[in-house]
């Protein structure tokens, strides 16, 4: 395309990205050696044995399994709710006319900007008086709450391109509002929707601060990761072991669907020719 | 609700009335759709009542609670700006502003240099580096809790950690406590916040430069333009909006930092790596001083409207 490549090129890429997958290289290796032989270093070639024995004892030592289905649990149910309120208001922003509309629109997709942090202190007194605190709802109405100021302005931007024949069509065929979204624009929005879901999993999954505060006995995982990485035990093995299972999930949804981001706000879907 | 029903209905009120005439009459049809307003509330009203719950009223409580004195449980007292004159006299506070400018300027500058430059390396070769650019884009996937994981046991203060032992290669028996050092702490936050932020820059310069028409570079390369001028001249100013983008989410991300600060140090060495978000969660959560809190989270606040002005605005007017 652009005459030959010079091979340094890759060359200086390549080894930056090895560089940049030891720290993940080094919690797997600690994971599946022995302690006894990694007290100089996980790196360290002078005794090789491989033992699965902490990724056995593990479930034992913390509760791993409960975070584990905790964490599956608020992020699926979290992720859910986005990706069906979400289209709904989207539609409603775009197709249809209601007072206040763009005054509300304007507010919600400029949320984006406010920090976690501002929640943290109101939701803190709203959840004690209430007595949520410990509750998975505790997290979950801020988990869907907060992701409407991104995840409406990604869904209306895709509806933007939406071909409005279609709309026209449902219409002449006897659709309302509501059977217009359920039938016409709901089932041919499903890339974008798609790509919310992606990123609202992953925020579910990987948020700490909130379920730090409001959760205490029903932890996610990485709550409990900071719990035990917190403790000055040497258990490096085990708490390795932890330290995968927390960003396994998260981890493989992100590499695999890294393109469907992209995809979702380019692809135009719907009117065939 | 059923959708068959409501279809349905739709369709038997189609029939009484004339296609195309604008608004229907409310004609004596029994189960007649909804209009476009009530529809419209229906959609919207669960979100709108999600978002006051979590949006609205905890930034009108936020900034109405930084005017008051509250201690743990006991009765709030009004103060007015008294919190934020104490915030401005507190040297621990001022120490927090200058970490918070530190940590957002270094990694913005550590992540969006390296990753613009990645992103314009991988562009001379884009098949040949794909795995690499997956290699350093994982790092984005993986949460902060676990990255601060995997950042304590190379910054272990022994010999077992990594860093002490490739600098021990040079000067053997080097051990330091690199996040037990005041001087050295904020550093490896700033590492390892740059560490998994790269991905971004790099994926959003180099999406800039593939999106960049064939023809423009072909058109180059007949002229006779050298690999490096063709960067300078077509690949550097076609990535910049990318550039300003990654900036902006970077300076974003980094102000409202709290995961990484709180699993690498907790804020310490004696409150050496302690930004503006992390200080507003101490002192509100574990001091219980919520209306000091508060007034922080105000600051902050402020600093990310300020920066966020120019993204307003654009989404404003983009909002149809």
């Amino acid at each position: 395309m652009i005459g030959r490549v010079p091979n340094w090129i890759v060359w200086v890429v390549g080894i930056i990205a090895c560089i940049w997958v030891i720290p993940i290289i080094g919690i797997v290796v600690t994971s599946v050696r022995p302690p006894a032989d990694v007290t100089l270093g996980w790196w360290r070639l002078d005794n090789i044995r491989f033992t699965l024995d902490a990724w056995m004892r593990v479930w034992d030592e913390y509760p791993l399994a409960n975070a584990f289905w905790t964490t599956l649990w608020i992020t699926l149910i979290g992720t859910g709710a986005t990706m069906l309120l979400t289209p709904a208001a989207a539609y409603a922003f775009h197709f249809l006319k209601f007072p206040f509309r763009r005054t509300i629109l304007v507010i919600i997709i400029n949320a984006f900007v406010l920090p976690v942090q501002v929640v943290v202190i109101p939701l803190f007194q709203l959840w004690r008086d209430t007595g949520l605190i410990d509750n998975i709802l505790a997290v979950l109405i801020p988990y869907v709450g907060l992701s409407f100021a991104w995840s409406i302005f990604l869904v209306k931007n895709f509806m933007e391109d939406f071909p409005k024949e279609l709309i026209e069509a449902g219409k002449i065929d006897g659709c309302g509002p509501l059977a217009t979204f359920w039938f016409v624009v709901l089932p041919n929005s499903l890339s974008a929707i798609f790509a919310v879901g992606i990123l609202q999993f992953l925020w579910c999954w990987n948020s700490l601060l909130l379920p730090m505060l409001y959760l205490r006995t029903t932890i996610p995982l990485p709550v409990l990761l900071t719990r035990v990485s917190g403790t000055y035990d040497l258990n490096w093995d085990l708490r390795s072991v932890a330290a995968i299972v927390t960003t396994i999930v998260p981890l493989f949804v992100f590499l695999i669907f890294q393109r469907q981001f992209a995809a979702g706000s380019q692809t135009r879907t719907g009117a065939k020719e | 609700m059923s959708m068959s029903a409501a279809d349905a209905a739709a369709r038997s009120s189609q029939l009484s009335s004339p296609v195309g005439g604008g608004r229907r009459k409310p004609v004596a049809v029994r189960r007649r759709r909804l209009g476009e307003t009530p529809a419209a509330w229906l959609l919207i009203i669960p979100v709108l009542i999600l978002f006051s719950i979590t949006v609205i009223y905890p930034l009108i409580e936020t900034i109405r609670l930084s005017f008051f004195d509250i201690k743990g449980l006991g009765k709030p007292k009004f103060i007015g700006s008294g919190n934020y004159i104490k915030l401005f006299t507190d040297p621990a506070f001022r120490n927090t502003l200058w970490t918070t400018l530190m940590f957002t300027l270094g990694t913005t500058t550590i992540t969006v240099s390296l990753g613009w430059f990645l992103a314009m390396l991988c562009s001379f070769a884009p098949q040949r580096t794909l795995p690499f650019r997956v290699m350093i884009f994982a790092a984005f996937g993986i949460s902060e809790a676990v990255s601060g994981y995997m950042w304590i046991s190379m910054l272990r203060p022994d010999q077992a950690g990594l860093l002490n032992s490739v600098i021990g290669l040079f000067s053997p028996g080097f051990a330091h406590p690199w996040l037990g050092d005041p001087n050295t702490a904020l550093w490896m936050i700033i590492v390892a916040a740059s560490w998994s932020g790269v991905g971004l820059p790099l994926m959003l310069c180099f999406a800039a430069v593939q999106a960049i028409p064939k023809t423009v570079l072909e058109a180059a390369y007949m002229d006779g333009a050298k690999p490096f001028a063709i960067m300078r001249f077509i690949m550097v100013p076609l990535s910049m909006p990318g550039v300003r983008v990654a900036i902006f989410i970077n300076l974003l991300g980094a102000l409202r930092a709290f995961d990484i600060i709180y699993v690498l140090t907790g804020g310490g060495p004696v409150r050496s790596t302690e930004t503006v978000g992390y200080f507003m969660y101490r002192e509100s959560m574990t001091q219980f001083k919520l209306g000091y809190g508060a007034a922080a989270t105000v600051i902050l606040l402020v600093a990310v409207m300020v920066i966020s002005i120019p993204a307003i605005i654009q989404r404003t007017a983009g909002a149809k």
